[in-house]
């Protein structure tokens, strides 16, 4: 079983570093919003010292850490499988002997993760030096706690998104359902704003959802601004989260290859 | 003249007819249009639920803005993309020398040729919106103002549009460039604000490298009565002179073109 993942590992590594320019573009196009979202909250800080106990260079912090989990637990499952049911070459996957999804899928998406992060480094320090975040609260500790909380959001986001991939043995609107969900993970994530920037009201219901347990949780815990309790309770949820999750993919994906009928191949 | 126009017309009938052979789709795109719509107020919410100005800009400007901007997001959206689609498809296999063979500009084939006509109805939405940040604002709306800000929203579709001309000419001189318009689509999103909330060095990227705020904030700025009579002539100056560069730099293209089909 390694030594399928170590070749699958080799053949997506070498795919990818086909279209290095592609994943540059594709990787500054992702950096838009974040530098937009920093400038707007970096703008409102300074004008009245805080908001919400958050200063300038908190912001800083927390979005140029934002770029960061997110190109680590961010999946792109849909863009290169969604159109293989949909143009029937899927049948070629499922003629071998393993998972489509869950082997070269997931190599796909780690051989992906690393080149952008590769790319992100030095664009990254460029952000770091233009924007001065604050990260004296970083401890080693909190670190390697956040490590298993990306490894648990990634586990999370991956399946969330093989689910919805999945949608498309049903429909082929499959991308814009995508869409709108991802809509929603813009904002009940932590990707538009740090979560207590929200409505009381909207920020129960943000933490209950998996989208912040794969970037506001190790954001914050990476920054230390959550207590051993809010820890605690966002580990629990990821724990649960990821049991549904999986539960919910092995059903989409047997129900869904039933009505596979490899239309076009 | 009158047979530009009755050109124009043609064409946005073939993509009428396009667009009502695929009811379902054109239906679900207005859907997912308001979707995000409700999104981005939500978002500017969010932001004042925080604060009371964003650099000396009111919520209501803020909403006329995000008119503003979607109008060029339509732009983008119903007449870029989908004709630099065909225009990069057309370079690659050689059916453009089909396009150069037609008694007519060149230019004008390749700009309208394909458009998502379903779009225009954002040209209501973002009038709607700019309705209503303006009367949400304090600074009142003076006739010149009015005027001020109809001249330099144009000269600043005037100026995306020039840009986006030169972008794909590029293509005749550098056929890997077909990417290039992503760079445009990419800081798009840069123009939901003021161009005065961004650090200088992305202020000077967004106002002069890639002016997304020329068509957004400029406008809104003259709607404000933040600028002298003598600054919306220069304003329209640059949108007159990027037509002209442009199309002089279009030109330039075509000579440059070697059919790859031949």
């Amino acid at each position: 079983m390694l030594k399928i993942f170590q070749r699958l590992w080799q053949v997506n590594w070498a795919e990818q570093w086909q279209y290095r320019a592609n994943l540059i573009m594709y990787l500054l196009y992702g950096l838009v919003s974040p530098v937009v979202y920093l400038s707007v909250w970096r703008a409102v800080a300074n004008s009245q010292n805080t908001v919400k106990g958050l200063t300038a260079a908190d912001f800083a912090a927390y979005y140029l850490t934002l770029v960061i989990v997110d190109k680590l637990t961010q999946e792109i499952t849909i863009h290169i499988f969604a159109y293989k049911v949909q143009d029937g070459t899927l049948s070629d996957d499922l003629l071998r002997p393993t998972h489509p999804l869950l082997t070269n899928g997931l190599m796909y998406n780690i051989a992906f993760k690393v080149l952008t992060l590769i790319a992100l480094a030095p664009i990254w320090v460029v952000l770091f030096l233009a924007f001065r975040p604050d990260f004296s609260h970083v401890t080693a500790a909190n670190l390697s706690l956040a490590t298993l909380a990306v490894l648990g959001g990634f586990a999370i986001n991956f399946l969330l998104g093989a689910i919805i991939t999945c949608i498309a043995f049903w429909t082929t609107r499959v991308y814009s359902i995508s869409e709108f969900i991802y809509a929603f993970a813009l904002l009940l994530g932590g990707t538009f704003v740090p979560l207590d920037l929200l409505p009381v009201a909207v920020q129960n219901v943000a933490r209950f959802l998996p989208f912040q347990l794969f970037i506001y949780f190790p954001i914050q815990l990476i920054l230390g601004r959550l207590t051993p309790d809010q820890i605690r309770m966002d580990f629990i949820l990821q724990a649960v989260w990821f049991g549904l999750a999986l539960l919910a993919f092995g059903w989409i994906w047997r129900a869904g290859l039933k009505r596979y009928s490899a239309v076009g191949a | 003249m009158k047979h530009v126009f009755k050109l124009i017309a043609a064409y946005l009938k073939v993509n009428l007819q396009q667009a009502a052979a695929y009811r379902a789709d054109t239906t679900f795109s207005i859907v997912m249009n308001l979707f995000w719509l409700v999104w981005e107020l939500i978002s500017l919410q969010v932001i004042f639920s925080n604060t009371s100005s964003l650099s000396g800009w009111g919520l209501g400007e803020l909403i006329a803005l995000l008119g503003v901007w979607r109008l060029a997001n339509m732009f983008m959206y119903s007449i870029v993309w989908p004709n630099t689609e065909r225009f990069n498809t057309s370079i690659r296999d050689g059916s453009f020398d089909y396009n150069l063979l037609q008694p007519v500009n060149s230019q004008l084939l390749v700009s309208i040729s394909r458009v998502v006509v379903w779009r225009v109805w954002e040209i209501v939405l973002a009038a709607i919106l700019i309705g209503v940040g303006v009367s949400m604002s304090r600074s009142i709306a003076t006739f010149s103002n009015l005027v001020s800000f109809l001249v330099l929203a144009l000269s600043g579709m005037a100026v995306l549009y020039s840009l986006w001309i030169v972008l794909i000419a590029f293509t005749f001189w550098f056929v890997k460039f077909d990417n290039n318009v992503t760079i445009l689509d990419a800081l798009m999103s840069a123009g939901r604000f003021p161009a005065t909330v961004y650090p200088p060095w992305l202020r000077i990227i967004v106002t002069f490298v890639i002016p997304i705020a020329i068509a957004t904030t400029v406008p809104l700025q003259g709607l404000r009565g933040d600028l002298a009579w003598w600054q919306v002539l220069v304003f329209l100056g640059i949108g007159v002179a990027a037509l002209f560069i442009s199309s002089r730099i279009w030109r330039a293209g075509i000579r440059k073109y070697s059919s790859a089909s031949s």
